[in-house]
Formats: structure tokens, C-alpha cells, sequence
């Protein structure tokens, strides 16, 4: 692959995963919500928008589709989880997230099982030479990137964004000051779920094929490396958060040929040194690379 | 499949998992997190028991030994290393940093062994039939070997000075300092025992099917359900859940839901309804938020012993 | 105003509160005192919905609120602060202060985008009637800075201070001396008195101090393992026998 053409692709994955990772972030980052299930909005986005589009629906109705369905799924998770105590609340998404993976794989006649979506159909793709394509869809996808930035710096700084603050940092504060919290972190998780929802389907047009092996656990843990490196409650610290991930990631691929070791072992170790830099984050920078601003007024 | 042969795959599976969910449930009240990494301390046991057993072709009892001690360990070590650092932390950041450690251990065993599922290479069972069931003689030495050490369990947490204090820190950790209880010395071993079972637990499992990375992500779920459903702090009661989950998983596949339906008599199907085998790990988990949803603060905490 | 009816509470087996009645009217100050596990802070936790109650009921202006939910309750006029105040580590006093105003536009994602212009005169309305409140209470040169920032005294000022800018009808405060210096003490003493002169608020706390339950209130209960053994005028109840029996001696006199 010619240099080109590698920069594209790490700069429209970046563009992806920095939307998932704000999706993670609204959760976690400003409501405090433990969402260890993230991979199922994901994947709930990714097959919602191959669905409609494969049967024969525009892009658009796919993405916004896909939004609306995490969306409410964001909803039914918060509903019995959102008043569980930390730990049962992780283990419960964890499980949300297992057994939606288990369903898009048991259940093919709506996903095609083990056998995934193919021919995902890509936005605007008539329009352009297919050799130019990716930088096209580069466009797209960071056109949503900074739609959805700027929608979350809006509510981040509104009412809205400071009641999901103090639920995050004193949930018993909120609501002896009237503040109906339940409702909040409902609001939260599908806020989240949104965003994740968007970004699989930008993941699903732009790979083409989907199978629920894309949607591993593994994913949920590299979103959360993402906002616990880059920093959360932070919206720059979730795109930072993402630029480190997704570049050490992809960038260890061609270590393999400086390292002449075998390419499952160079994969294996990859994870081991993002599993060891999410425990010294957590450790020696738990606020991440990018700390929350404060917000001052003038008096 | 014979109601025998469900109860018996029930307890093979219970007591496997019993093994692990007693030393969850003793750090989850103790250290008073989720360690997520609990599910790799028993694919470091099984892994360590494949090393010594057939990398270094020692005997498998005195492997099984080495493994199981080393894996303890393993246990202390993660502590000493990270989560001591963390005591004062909010619950949050210990969950996420086990998270870490979790990814890092399951790697580390998948780059050095492989991806490829491994086998203990023991001699080839013998087959005991009766009762319309089967058992083999690897799955009666499990039992009887996961079912010892679970007595062991019993009597180190009621006969010894140091069960005592385990169970008093995990009652009520300010009573128990103020009782003059070294806290950081228990922890220690709190941690090298329940390594110690954690890593006997996924020896046994390796024996009975295979040993692969995946392993310790596989087991975690159930082995949170086991520990949550009996009680977390409750060492029987995670006993008990295990053993339930393992019902509820054999017997939630053999039974025909079509019947169970026209019993409520809510509608008619008429084919025969039954829960695809693929969904057998989904079982554990409805069990869990079903019971999470009736007891949002999960089932009251049982007072061990009594 | 405020009416409790018999309230039984027990945590696993042991009784924390038995049978316990009482009634605040309107525009008094009232005390709540009683040694260590009195069921003190129980009783707080119940009227304001943190916990539920096992037997009985509270009223509030003839309306029952028990079994409603803590936030539901602060919206009816009933507030409270913590014993321990929770300062909340990311967020500036300002900010603190702002939160309290009730109802808002733009708590919701809706209103929180698209009503920008008019998010923004409320907010303009509401930081100057928080910055009046901080000087009233004298932590506006705080405005800015976090508040995890502050000194224990001060914090408790400021969750006085957000408390009053709901416009509560009625206060419970807990413990609202714990940790605070003598000269603040007297402060706070003369707000309580102020607060209820001219904003006709009723106040109802848990203390420890008997120096500010004299100096303040209007009438005292006295709990004991959950029962109430004396109520009565702060002079009354320390002549009270009961009452000096369960404290032995044990006044704080500063």
C-alpha cells in the first residue's frame, strides 16, 4: 500500500473510533456510567445500517437508523443497570455486550450469522473514481466526527452537561438537589449509545463486510484505553485518546518485518503493551493525557 | 439426556466453578472491587500446569502442585504491583486497571504458547456407566479433588487464626483493624489462596476440555454470576451459585420451553421450543440481571458460617 | 409543616429508630440532638428520602412524602445538606450554585442545543443572584476556584449557600458545625437566625454543639436508641433528668 493511501486509512479509523470513543466518553467520562458493554452499540449501529442498506435503503436512512436503534437500546440498558453499584453494573454491560454478539451470530436470518453482511453498499460511491473513494468517505466520516464534537461541546457546556457532572461526582448531592438522576443517566447511555451507533455504521460502509467477529469484547477494552489515556470528561482527550490507539495499533502491523517475529505474536504483544499502558494510566495519569478544563465565568 | 447425566454435567460444571468463584467472591468483598482479572489467574494455572506437565514433562500431580502454588504467586504479585497502589482508590479505577491486566496476562499466554487450543496429554479416560448416565475417571478425579479442596477451604476459614481474620476483614474491615488484625498481611495471603484455587480451578477445567486464551474471559461471566448470585462475601453461597448456574445452563437446554409455555398457558406453539446450545452462556448472565433486577443491591450479603 | 408519625427503622436486626413522632411548624428553628447512633442521621436520611422508612409516615404541608424519592421531595421545598459535605472535585463554586437554580431550561438534551438564547439570559439571571447569595454568605471571591478547593468552613458555607438559592420553604441541616472554626460558628449561628427572620425559612438540625442549640433554636428533640425521650426548649431539656442521664455529662461546652 502506498503511503497515501495508509494515511487515509488511519485518518478515517481515527475518524471512527474518536466518535465511538465520544460515545464511551459521555457515559463514563461525564456521567460516570460504567459501560463495559460499548462493543454492542457498536455492532448494533454496524448491522442496523448494513441491514437497511442492503435491502435497498440510502446511506442516510442507514446511519440515522442505526443511531436511533443504539439509541434506544442505550435506554434498555440503563434501565435496570442504572442502579446497581459499580462493580455489578460493569459485569452486568459486559454480559449485555456478550449476548448481543451471541445473537448477531445465532441469528441468521437477520444477520447472517458467522457468515456476516457483505456488499455493504458505500455513500456516494457513483460519484467519484474508485481509486479517489477513500478520501471521499475520509471527508464523510469526519464531517460526522465534527458534527458530533460540536453537538457534545454544546450540551457539555449547557445545564444538561453540568447535571450529568454532578451525578458523575456526587450522585446523592444530585438528587438532594432535586435533580431526577434515574432519568439523567437513561438520557446518558442512549446519548452514548448514539454516538456509537453512528460510528458502526461509518465502520460497516467503509470496511463493506461485517461479521459479529468485529465485535469482540476486545473493542469495548480498546474504547476504554482510548478514554482512560486521553483523558475523560474531556472532548479532545477522546480524539487524542483515539490518534494514540488506533496509530500504535496499526503501526505495530509493519514492526513484525523490523522484529522477524511471527505476525499472531507481534498481534498478541500489541495488546499486552495496551493492557500495560491502560494499568500505568489508571496508575501514574488517571485524569489521562488531557485534563477537564474549568469552566470559569466572568463576574 | 438423562436427568442424571444433567445433574452430574451440573456438578462437574458447579465445582469447577466453585473453585473459582469462592476466591472471587473472598477478594470482592476483601479488596472490595470486581477483579476482572480473576478468570486469567485460572488460565495462568492451567497454562503453568501445561508447562510443567508437558514442556517439562514432570508428573502431573507434582506439576499441578508447582502450577497451582506459582499461580498463588502470580496472585500476590498483581496486588503487590498495581491494585496495592490502588487501595484508595474509587472501585472504578481497580475494575478498569484488573481490565488491563486481564488483556495483558491473556496475551502474554497466547503469545507464548499460541492461540491453538492445548490438551493435558493424559492418558485416555475410562468410561464408568450407571444410572443411564456416563462419567469418566477424569471427570471423578475433578470432583473428588475440586470437592477436597473446597473442605480444605472450609476448615482453613473456620479452623485457623488466618481464616478467622479473613472472615472478620471481609465482615467488616474497620471492626476488624481496631482488632488489632494486620489488614495488609491477610490481604497478602487472601490473594496467594484465592490465586491458589483460582489456578486449581482452571487446571481442572483445562483437564476436562481444553486449555486455550480465551479461556479466562469465557469463565469470567459465570464465575461473577456464581459469586453474585450467592452473595458476594458469602464462600458458600458462591459454592451454591456455581452449582445452580451449572443447572441452570444443563437443564435450561434439555428442557422443551414450548412445554413450559402451555403450561402458563400464555399461547400455543406448536413445534417444540428449545434454547440453542450457542446461547448456553447467555443463561448464566439472564440469571444474573434477573436477580440483579429483583435485589438491585444484590442478594443481602450472607454472614459466612452462619 | 413538617409531621412524622410513628417511623420504625430497622438495618438487619438491629432497631434504629422505634416509634418515633414529631412536628416542626412553620418558620421555627428546631434541634435534634441525642449521643452516637441515636438514629439521628436516620431519621434525617428518611424524612428526605434517602432511605425508606419500615413502618409510618412523614408529611410535608399536609402532602405524605415518605416512599417518594430524594429528588422528588427537594422539589416539594424540603432540602438538606450532608453531615460530610460532598465537595464535588471537577467543579468550581460558581458552578456548584448554578446547578441549584430549579427548575432550568436546558437540562435535557433538547432544550440543552437548540434553546441557546434563552439558556443564556437564564443563566445571566441566575449568576447574579448566586454571585448576591456568595457575598451574602462571603465566599464570592471563591467563585471561580474548584470546589474541593475550600476549606471545611467555607464548603459549609457553600452548601448553605446552595440550599438557599432553591428558596427552600424548609432546611434540614446536618451536623453543620462538624469541622467548622468558633468564629465561624457564631457566623452561622446569626445566618440561621437572619435566614428564618427575613426569608420566613423553617430550619430543623442535627447537632452536636449545644452552645448553637441554645443560641438558635426554638425547641429541642432528644433521641435516644431511636426513641424520643424529651423534647422541649433548650433550657428545658438540659435541666431535663433523662436527658443528662443518656449524655452523662457529655456536653460539648466550648
Amino acid at each position: 500500500m502506498e503511503f497515501g493511501s495508509i494515511i487515509v486509512y488511519f485518518t478515517i479509523m481515527i475518524g471512527i473510533f474518536a466518535i465511538l470513543a465520544l460515545g464511551l466518553n459521555v457515559q463514563y467520562g461525564f456521567s460516570g456510567l460504567v459501560n463495559f458493554g460499548h462493543v454492542a452499540f457498536f455492532a448494533i449501529g454496524a448491522y442496523t445500517s448494513a441491514i437497511v442498506t442492503t435491502a435497498g435503503a440510502p446511506f442516510i436512512v442507514g446511519i440515522i437508523l442505526a443511531g436511533l436503534t443504539s439509541a434506544m437500546m442505550g435506554f434498555l440498558v440503563a434501565l435496570p443497570t442504572s442502579k446497581l453499584s459499580v462493580g455489578y453494573w460493569a459485569i452486568t454491560t459486559l454480559g449485555i455486550g456478550e449476548v448481543i454478539r451471541l445473537v448477531a451470530l445465532n441469528e441468521e436470518w437477520l444477520t447472517k450469522g458467522s457468515f456476516g453482511i457483505e456488499g455493504i453498499p458505500q455513500p456516494l460511491s457513483k460519484l467519484i473514481h474508485i481509486s479517489n473513494y477513500p478520501v471521499l468517505y475520509l471527508c464523510i466520516v469526519w464531517m460526522f466526527v465534527g458534527l458530533s464534537y460540536f453537538l457534545m461541546a454544546k450540551l457539555a457546556n449547557s445545564p444538561f452537561g453540568r447535571v450529568l457532572k454532578v451525578i458523575r461526582e456526587e450522585e446523592d448531592l444530585a438528587l438532594a438537589m432535586g435533580k431526577p438522576v434515574f432519568i439523567f443517566k437513561l438520557k446518558a447511555m442512549a446519548l452514548g449509545a448514539t454516538f456509537a451507533g453512528i460510528s458502526g455504521s461509518l465502520y460497516a460502509h467503509y470496511i463493506t463486510y461485517i461479521s459479529p467477529s468485529d465485535f469482540t469484547p476486545i473493542v469495548t477494552f480498546i474504547v476504554w484505553a482510548m478514554v482512560i489515556i486521553g483523558g475523560k470528561g474531556n472532548l479532545a482527550g477522546s480524539i487524542i485518546g483515539a490518534v494514540v490507539i488506533v496509530v500504535f495499533f496499526n503501526s505495530t502491523r509493519y514492526l513484525k518485518d523490523f522484529l522477524h517475529m511471527r505476525a499472531e505474536i507481534v498481534a498478541s504483544l500489541r495488546m499486552v503493551a495496551i493492557g500495560i499502558l491502560v494499568i500505568l494510566s489508571v496508575l501514574y495519569k488517571p485524569e489521562g493525557l488531557i485534563k477537564e478544563k474549568k469552566k470559569t465565568y466572568d463576574i | 439426556m438423562s436427568f442424571v447425566q444433567i445433574i452430574l454435567n451440573a456438578v462437574i460444571f458447579g465445582s469447577q466453578l466453585g473453585l473459582l468463584a469462592l476466591g472471587l467472591t473472598m477478594t470482592y468483598s476483601i479488596l472490595r472491587f470486581a477483579n476482572f482479572a480473576h478468570g486469567e489467574l485460572a488460565l495462568v494455572g492451567a497454562y503453568l500446569t501445561y508447562l510443567f506437565s508437558v514442556n517439562l514433562k514432570l508428573h502431573f500431580i507434582s506439576a499441578l502442585i508447582f502450577a497451582i502454588g506459582l499461580t498463588g504467586v502470580v496472585a500476590v504479585l498483581s496486588d503487590r504491583l498495581i491494585f496495592k497502589k490502588l487501595r484508595e482508590a474509587p472501585a472504578l479505577v481497580l475494575i478498569i486497571a484488573s481490565l488491563g491486566l486481564s488483556i495483558s496476562v491473556r496475551h502474554i499466554m497466547s503469545a507464548i504458547w499460541g492461540p491453538d487450543p492445548l490438551g493435558y496429554k493424559q492418558a485416555l479416560a475410562k468410561v464408568y456407566n450407571f444410572w443411564g448416565a456416563h462419567i469418566t475417571s477424569t471427570q471423578l478425579i475433578i470432583l473428588m479433588v475440586a470437592g477436597s479442596a473446597m473442605v480444605f477451604f472450609h476448615l482453613l476459614l473456620h479452623r485457623t487464626k488466618l481464616g478467622k481474620a479473613m472472615r472478620a476483614l471481609s465482615d467488616n474491615r474497620s471492626l476488624a483493624q481496631d482488632h488489632g488484625i494486620n489488614v495488609e498481611r491477610i490481604i497478602t495471603w487472601v490473594w496467594f489462596i484465592c490465586g491458589c484455587y483460582a489456578g486449581l480451578g482452571g487446571a481442572l477445567i483445562a483437564l476436562e476440555t481444553a486449555l486455550w486464551p480465551e479461556l479466562g474471559f469465557q469463565i469470567i461471566l459465570p464465575v461473577f454470576c456464581a459469586a453474585i448470585l450467592g452473595g458476594v462475601g458469602n464462600v458458600y453461597g458462591a459454592v451454591a451459585g456455581a452449582l445452580v448456574l451449572g443447572f441452570a445452563e444443563n437443564i435450561g437446554l434439555s428442557v422443551n420451553w414450548s412445554s413450559v409455555i402451555d403450561l402458563f398457558k400464555i399461547f400455543r406453539i406448536e413445534r417444540m421450543l428449545f434454547i440453542p446450545t450457542e446461547y448456553k452462556s447467555a443463561i448464566s448472565f439472564l440469571m444474573l440481571v434477573l436477580v440483579l433486577i429483583l435485589f438491585p443491591t444484590g442478594i443481602m450479603k450472607g454472614r459466612k458460617g452462619h | 409543616m413538617l409531621e412524622v408519625k410513628g417511623i420504625y427503622k430497622s438495618f438487619g436486626g438491629l432497631m434504629a429508630i422505634r416509634g418515633l413522632s414529631l412536628e416542626i411548624t412553620k418558620g421555627s428553628i428546631i434541634g435534634l440532638i441525642g449521643p452516637n447512633g441515636s438514629g439521628k442521621s436516620t431519621l434525617f436520611n428518611i424524612v428526605s428520602g434517602f432511605i425508606r422508612a419500615d413502618r409510618g409516615e412523614v408529611y410535608f404541608n399536609g402532602e405524605k412524602i415518605n416512599g417518594l424519592p430524594p429528588y422528588e421531595i427537594a422539589q416539594k421545598g424540603l432540602v438538606r445538606t450532608f453531615q460530610v459535605s460532598k465537595p464535588l472535585k471537577q467543579m468550581t463554586v460558581l458552578e456548584n450554585m448554578l446547578l441549584s437554580y430549579c427548575p432550568q431550561i436546558g437540562e435535557n438534551v433538547i432544550s440543552g442545543l437548540f434553546k441557546r438564547r434563552q439558556i443564556r439570559a437564564q443563566e445571566e439571571k441566575n449568576l447574579q443572584k448566586a454571585l448576591d447569595l456568595m457575598e451574602l454568605t462571603g465566599i464570592v471571591h471563591l467563585a471561580n476556584e474548584y470546589s474541593s478547593h475550600l476549606s471545611g468552613g467555607q464548603q459549609k458555607l457553600l452548601s448553605l449557600a446552595r440550599i438557599l438559592a432553591r428558596d427552600p420553604e424548609m432546611i434540614l441541616l446536618d451536623e453543620p458545625t462538624a469541622g467548622v472554626n468558633p468564629a465561624l460558628i457564631k457566623k452561622f449561628m446569626s445566618f440561621i437566625k437572619e435566614i428564618r427572620l427575613e426569608r420566613g425559612k423553617t430550619f430543623f438540625l442535627v447537632e452536636h454543639d449545644m452552645n448553637f442549640i441554645s443560641g438558635v433554636c426554638d425547641k429541642v428533640y432528644v433521641l435516644d436508641s431511636g426513641v424520643k425521650i424529651a423534647e422541649g426548649t433548650p433550657e428545658q431539656i438540659q435541666k431535663d433528668e433523662k436527658v443528662l442521664q443518656v449524655y452523662l455529662g457529655r456536653w460539648t461546652k466550648k
